[in-house]
């Protein structure tokens, strides 16, 4: 069932989100970059910010992650795991990015499930706001994560001018309406089909940013990208590694344990499989020494028919992060291209 | 969540990122897309560039060497004997001396130079990176009168041309490694001279093979044929080059006019030079002559053209500007500029001592008591063990900073001080922007910020030192380095703000450079000793705090020294194919300054006729190389 806010009536309804738990959102740093932070008043909420640079991950998945607490008790050492059950409303974030967290979700349920990760995500309401003009490098609706969704959030509001139109698409997303109680109303069947020519008209103002994922897929899944193009390629990667940590769906991590007084913190780091230590084996060993190797293997993570029918979805939201992030020139619309058409910058 | 937005303290392109806090411990960064020289990008060591303040072992408190070992005392004791300490050795007549550093704030960097010329009198100042960009800096002054840049890293991406002296760009400075990418991108020529097929020169329109340390011959061949040219119209021969040339010997020559044409007819025209090896003297000719080049091209001083020095370090140009060295003042005047001098001496009320101090070498090995600011000279200085035995020499050893190196644990007195990410100062990158640093967190323990503990050394040294935070100093530095007027006023918003330091663009190019005196590289080989031994000219990252004290980036060069405890020397795999050698073999390396047995390892990328010691384990062939950083040598297999 859909239901309508008033424009002026969401400040209320956060400042009750706020009363529950941290409230998330885009807001503009004095520098006049755009980041997801903790919100102290409902004031702080500016709708119509660009999506930041780095996706929301990092409220799921932190770039330095606390699992576990050792502690030395005598001879023995007593191991305590580290909870944050933390609730969080992730407000005005992008179509994009709730697929982002789907995904890795979806990864940090299958066996062994990651109850660290599922502990804070279980925990997070994604109140997501349909994207009804394309961000200028997002390539979306060649992922189908975007530019409006029909599955995958917990709240999907959709702006019609004086008001929001509220799709509701789980229990917390249901829950998170229901505190809004007296703020919320039926949305009436205007506002329903407004907001269907608004997708309509969304999809259709996308520009040239493509990203023809079919003809890579089947390029990448029988091994016929040739040696010598993955090799060009990665001629122009400086090893950056930012793709990683600006992709919405990439979850790579290596454990160092962090020492404070006796007692040790062992923690998840974020990581890049595009590093060459990545790999690197205690022995000195190293299965991917070679760059073109690491390349050849993020983008069969990415893009393979081998893990689409595992994930049921390509490794990438389209929200064209990588783009503006790639200190070299081998993001995702220009790998898949290339492997398309079988040659690099000619 | 805080996001604190800060400079990076890693190479000198300076970019900037915001340091995640999350319940006062550091956790992450996030990139910043309106930051002027990044953009919203970051390299490798930007992305955990948090890591290093986080995991790092970090001094704590004050420890003076008592019985042999650190023991932890209280500020006001520490500082009281230091101050003692270094009295009663400036009294006996011994000589001491100051190091600043290139990773060091301005503040640190400027107070530094401060409490040794005002404080303890004495020129005896430097910094452990300065013996390896000096050339570079002399022959940039030798052409424009000044080592400053005239080009902006921001320039380099819209470059038509842009001639790069490789040492391994795209892991030195890999912002700029970046522009140089989207320039070829846009269409560029890329002209790349070296002696290694680096990654940087497989994308170049054109790849000048070069031995080490001739750099020069090659740019000043190609001056003459720029002025050849400008006697003739330019051919039209010269196509745009698809993809990659690599020259033989023949057709060089061809290769070379082709790229003078390019370099002519450019409107636009970058020069990057990092550091080169060989003598000093071949060095700073090399320098010379590709500044001459710029000029002779008409690109010296013109917009969106110009020439970049890629120093290693995030400050190295600021220390050269606070000038932690020997032979010169603050805004790098030379020591017996009078007016830069009337200037100081007004300014911090005291009499400056006029004799040249000891180059950084001589002064480790000279000095009695030595105050080191953030320095670890043995793994920055080319010799890097003798550094070490100078150092365990010393008799007064005080070491302020924020990470345990080895030359901390070396000190008598261990003054810890705040990391980048505590603290308040400024960075001067290669393209002189100052920018600010901001602190995230509290530093740990004790620890206090340098400038503070500086500026305590000055006032029990009697050097008027009254400030109430890092901007005071900088205010000062504004009033001491002409070039830095004002620049507090314009650093004091809550943007990033870097501010440019205006760059001479070549006041009267001298460009006919002067003939090196020094023999090339190549004609010191024989039939008796045919191997060209070579120093990396580079920079050890793998032995900076900011990398071996981070988890994510330390792994490589960790494993790198686990698996080759004695080093390695790299040999080109045709050569390694002639007398029979395979990867891991020791060999035995003679020079006329001695031998060494080191394992190769056996490089596709590498000119033949040379063998290549990364500068990590450059101490294993130092008895080898003797004072140079190329020797010809012989080698068996051992």
């Amino acid at each position: 069932m859909a239901f309508a806010i008033e424009k002026n009536a969401v400040s209320g309804w956060l400042e009750r989100l706020l009363q529950l738990g941290e409230v998330i959102a885009p807001t503009r740093t004095p520098s006049g970059d755009v980041l997801f932070s903790n919100i102290r008043s409902a004031a702080e909420v500016t709708w119509d910010l660009p999506n930041p640079l780095h996706p929301p991950k990092e409220f799921v998945l932190p770039q330095t992650d606390p699992i576990v607490q050792i502690k030395r008790n005598g001879k023995q050492h007593e191991v305590e795991a580290i909870h944050d059950g933390r609730r969080r409303f992730l407000v005005n974030t992008r179509s994009c990015d709730v697929k982002g967290i789907a995904f890795l979700t979806r990864m940090h349920e299958m066996e062994p499930a990651d109850a660290s990760y599922l502990r804070r995500s279980n925990n997070l309401t994604l109140i997501s706001v349909a994207c009804t003009t394309p961000c200028p490098l997002g390539f979306c609706i060649c992922t189908d994560s975007g530019p409006f969704l029909s599955s995958s959030y917990d709240a999907q509001l959709t702006d019609l001018g004086q008001s929001y139109l509220v799709e509701v698409g789980s229990a917390k997303g249901e829950a998170t309406v229901a505190e809004g109680q007296g703020l919320f109303r039926k949305a009436t069947e205007t506002e329903v089909s407004q907001r269907r020519e608004l997708e309509e008209k969304a999809r259709q103002s996308f520009g040239d940013q493509t990203c023809h994922f079919a003809s890579a897929m089947r390029r990448i899944s029988t091994g016929r990208v040739q040696d010598p193009l993955w090799q060009k390629m990665s001629d122009w990667c400086l090893e950056c590694g930012g793709c990683n940590v600006v992709c919405p769906t990439c979850y790579c991590f290596s454990v160092k344990d962090l020492g404070r007084d006796g007692s040790w913190i062992r923690c998840r780091l974020r990581d890049s499989c595009q590093y060459a230590a990545f790999t690197l084996e205690a022995s000195g060993h190293n299965p991917r020494a070679q760059r073109k190797y690491r390349m050849k293997r993020r983008f069969f993570h990415k893009v393979s028919a081998q893990y689409y029918s595992r994930d049921g979805a390509v490794g990438c939201v389209g929200c064209g992060r990588c783009v503006q992030v790639c200190l070299g020139a081998t993001h995702m619309p220009a790998v898949v291209s290339a492997i398309r058409k079988g040659n690099w910058h000619e | 969540m805080l996001a604190v937005p800060t400079a990076c303290p890693f190479c000198s392109c300076g970019c900037g990122f915001h340091l995640l806090v999350g319940e006062g411990q550091l956790f992450g960064v996030a990139a910043s897309q309106t930051h002027p020289v990044s953009g919203g990008q970051l390299c490798a060591r930007g992305w955990s560039g948090h890591e290093a303040a986080l995991w790092g072992d970090r001094l704590r408190e004050p420890r003076l060497r008592r019985n042999g070992k650190q023991e932890s005392v209280s500020w006001d004791e520490a500082l009281a004997h230091v101050a003692l300490r270094l009295k009663e050795l400036v009294a006996a007549g011994k000589p001491v001396g100051v190091l600043g550093s290139s990773r060091a704030t301005n503040e640190e960097n400027y107070l530094a130079g401060k409490f040794a010329r005002a404080g303890l009198a004495t020129n005896n100042v430097g910094f452990s990176y300065y013996p390896i960009c000096a050339p570079l800096l002399a022959g940039m002054e030798e052409v424009c009168g000044t080592p400053q840049p005239t080009l902006r890293l921001s320039e380099i991406a819209s470059s038509q041309v842009i001639l790069l002296v490789e040492g391994n760009l795209a892991e030195t400075h890999p912002r700029a490694a970046g522009s140089v990418l989207k320039a070829v991108e846009n269409g560029a020529h890329l002209i790349t001279i070296g002696c290694r097929e680096t990654q940087m020169a497989r994308v170049a329109s054109l790849q000048v093979q070069t031995t080490p340390g001739s750099e020069g011959e090659v740019m000043t061949e190609l001056s003459d044929m720029i002025a050849d040219l400008g006697r003739r119209a330019p051919s039209a021969t010269v196509e745009k080059a698809a993809g990659i040339q690599s020259l033989e010997t023949g057709d060089r020559t061809e290769a070379l006019r082709q790229a003078a044409e390019w370099i002519v007819r450019a409107e636009r025209a970058a020069f990057l030079i990092p550091p080169t090896c060989g003598q000093e003297d071949r060095q700073r000719n090399a320098a010379a002559a590709i500044v001459a080049l710029a000029a002779n091209s008409g690109h010296l001083d013109k917009p969106g053209s110009g020439i970049l020095p890629l120093l290693a370090r995030c400050n190295a140009k600021g220390a050269c500007d606070m000038a932690v060295v020997h032979d010169r003042l603050p805004g790098y005047d030379r020591l017996d500029d009078a007016q830069s001098r009337q200037r100081l001496e007004d300014l911090w009320g005291k009499k400056l001592p006029s004799a040249r101090g000891w180059d950084a070498e001589t002064l480790l090995k000279s000095v009695s008591g030595l105050v080191i600011v953030a320095d670890d000279p043995p793994s920055v200085m080319p010799k890097g063990q003798q550094a070490t035995t100078a150092l365990e020499k010393i008799e007064f050893l005080v070491v302020l900073d924020a990470f345990a190196t080895p030359t901390a644990r070396m000190a008598q007195a261990l003054l810890p001080i705040a990391s980048f990410a505590e603290t308040e100062g400024t960075f001067t990158n290669a393209e002189a922007r100052v920018q600010r640093l901001r602190p995230a967190t509290t530093p740990p323990g004790e620890a206090r910020p340098g400038w503070q503990v500086l500026a305590d050394f000055c006032a029990r040294f009697d050097a008027a030192a009254t400030y109430r935070s890092a901007s005071d100093v900088l205010r000062e530095i504004g009033r001491a380095v002409p070039q830095y007027a004002g620049i507090q006023e314009q650093l004091s918003g809550d943007g990033w703000g870097g501010a440019l330091l205006q760059c001479s663009r070549g006041r009267n190019p001298q460009t006919q450079v002067r003939a090196t005196r020094t023999t090339d590289a190549e004609s010191l080989t024989s039939t008796e000793r045919p191997y060209l031994l070579v120093r990396d000219s580079g920079f050890d990252w793998g032995n900076d705090p900011f990398v071996s004290f981070s988890p994510t980036l330390s792994r490589d060069y960790r494993s790198q020294r686990r698996t080759f405890p004695h080093g390695f020397v790299e040999m080109a795999q045709d050569d390694a194919d002639a007398i029979g050698l395979r990867g891991g073999r020791q060999v035995k390396l003679i020079s006329v300054h001695g031998q060494a047995v080191v394992p190769i390892q056996v490089r596709r990328d590498l000119q033949r006729g040379l063998l290549f010691v990364p500068y990590a384990f450059r101490d294993h062939v130092s008895g080898v190389l003797g004072p140079d950083s190329i020797a010809a040598v012989r080698v068996e297999s051992a």
